[in-house]
């Protein structure tokens, strides 16, 4: 399978301060991808390099099957972004807004644009500096849905967003998922959102994908075992990422579930009880 | 509308949460023989998720014989053997009774005092029913 979009080797640094160390990733399209990591772990500059808004000092981009900095036009318009801020001119009105970035477009959807701004209760003859900050993300969103595109990237798109207004993007984003197969990258802290719609979770640690792997894999894989055993019995954990040994036994989190080695404990008569993890308590191990 | 109820955050794939409460309402009869099942889209939109998600737990389910994918209709409830589907009720509870005696033993409570009060509560239940009569 082709993939959407493809990075080897990516670094960047700012100043003295290297941010991306060596970056690989692969997007097969289809994928909804959910990004995290901590704050200041470099998600917005990444996003930003697969689309050539930020500079990088080294490594490969391509995005369908096109180097990142040399896109046609026309796969430029297949892509749907929306950033952490607000980079709009803001003494537009939204409405003027719409019309002059429409203009770059052959595939813009007015049906899309006026159906999102009646159900967001948009006054589109506001000017952007006029709306509150959920309401502008709700226009940078419209931008980036409206061409239609085939590849959407979010900065923390629901960060200025109320609940309901959080969980409508989240349809509208789910909507489009299962009408037009397209591919989704989105950043965000909030894992509840990302439970929600993404198949897959990616999390950046110390300027590379240190994780990358399907949500329900993660929660199969990922769990804190109890391992009901005496203290002079000498039980290794297999890939143990953090562990404590009690009176009672050990207990302990491991990156993933070795069959072998709990058919192995069975055999022995080891009971060891198997906890699944919500994925916040998951993203914290794993960037422990 | 069936509804389904799922935790987004617990530590149980979404996939899994579908599967066992449809895999219940399939065996205790609120879904019967041939019902038809809400559509993966309809399912993903009521409650917010990948419609992914949806189809995986219902594919499964088809795997495992509880459904079947008819052409223009999606999914329906498979009809099967008494006997099966007694076979298929006894190993979910199998299945439970291995969770209570794991959760007991946890406890320190021994395996006897658990058949001890099922059988209390057993007869406890019995006495209620010849009360009423």
């Amino acid at each position: 399978m082709t993939c959407i979009v493809n990075v080897k080797g990516l670094t960047k640094s700012y100043k003295n301060q290297s941010v991306l160390k060596g970056l690989s990733w692969e997007i097969e399209p289809g994928d909804v991808v959910g990004l995290l990591g901590k704050n200041g772990a470099g998600k917005s500059t990444l996003l930003k390099s697969l689309l050539n808004i930020s500079d990088i000092d080294s490594g490969e981009i391509s995005i369908f099957g096109e180097q990142y900095n040399q896109l046609s036009s026309k796969n430029k318009a297949r892509i749907g972004y929306v950033p952490q801020e607000n980079d709009e001119i803001s003494w537009l009105s939204v409405n003027d807004l719409i019309n002059f970035r429409k203009q770059f477009y052959s595939t813009w959807s007015d049906e899309k644009v006026t159906e999102l701004i009646s159900r967001w209760e948009i006054d589109a003859t506001k000017k952007i500096a006029e709306l509150s900050p959920g309401q502008v993300q709700r226009v940078l969103i419209i931008l980036a849905l409206a061409p239609m595109p085939d590849l959407l990237i979010f900065d923390e798109p629901a960060a200025s967003l109320d609940p309901a207004g959080r969980r409508d993007f989240l349809k509208e984003i789910l909507t489009l998922v299962s009408d037009e197969n397209i591919t989704v990258i989105f950043s965000t802290h909030i894992t509840s959102d990302l439970e929600r719609i993404a198949n897959k979770v990616a999390i950046l640690d110390r300027g590379k994908i240190c994780y990358f792997n399907g949500l329900d894999v993660t929660k199969e894989s990922v769990v804190q075992l109890i391992v009901h055993c005496k203290k002079e019995q000498d039980i290794t954990i297999p890939y143990l990422l953090r562990g404590k040994v009690h009176s009672q036994g050990q207990y302990g989190v491991v990156s993933q579930l070795d069959q072998v080695w709990l058919a192995e404990m069975k055999e022995q008569a080891v009971e060891v009880t198997i906890n699944p993890m919500g994925l916040e308590d998951i993203f914290l191990e794993l960037t422990a | 509308m069936e509804q389904f109820i799922i935790s987004p955050s617990s530590g149980i794939p979404i996939y899994k949460q579908l599967y066992s409460q449809i895999e219940r309402m399939v065996l205790n009869g609120y879904f019967s023989v041939d019902q038809r099942l809400p559509s993966v889209r309809q399912v993903a939109s009521d409650l917010d998720v990948n419609p992914m998600t949806v189809s995986k737990a219902y594919g499964l389910l088809e795997e495992r014989g509880y459904l079947t994918r008819l052409r223009g209709k999606g999914m329906v409830v498979t009809a099967r053997d008494d006997e099966v589907l007694q076979q298929e009720k006894l190993t979910m509870l199998d299945e439970m009774i291995k969770e209570l005696l794991a959760q007991a033993k946890q406890m320190g409570i021994s395996d006897d005092k658990v058949v001890q009060m099922i059988n209390r509560n057993v007869a406890n239940k019995q006495d209620e029913t010849v009360g009423k009569e």
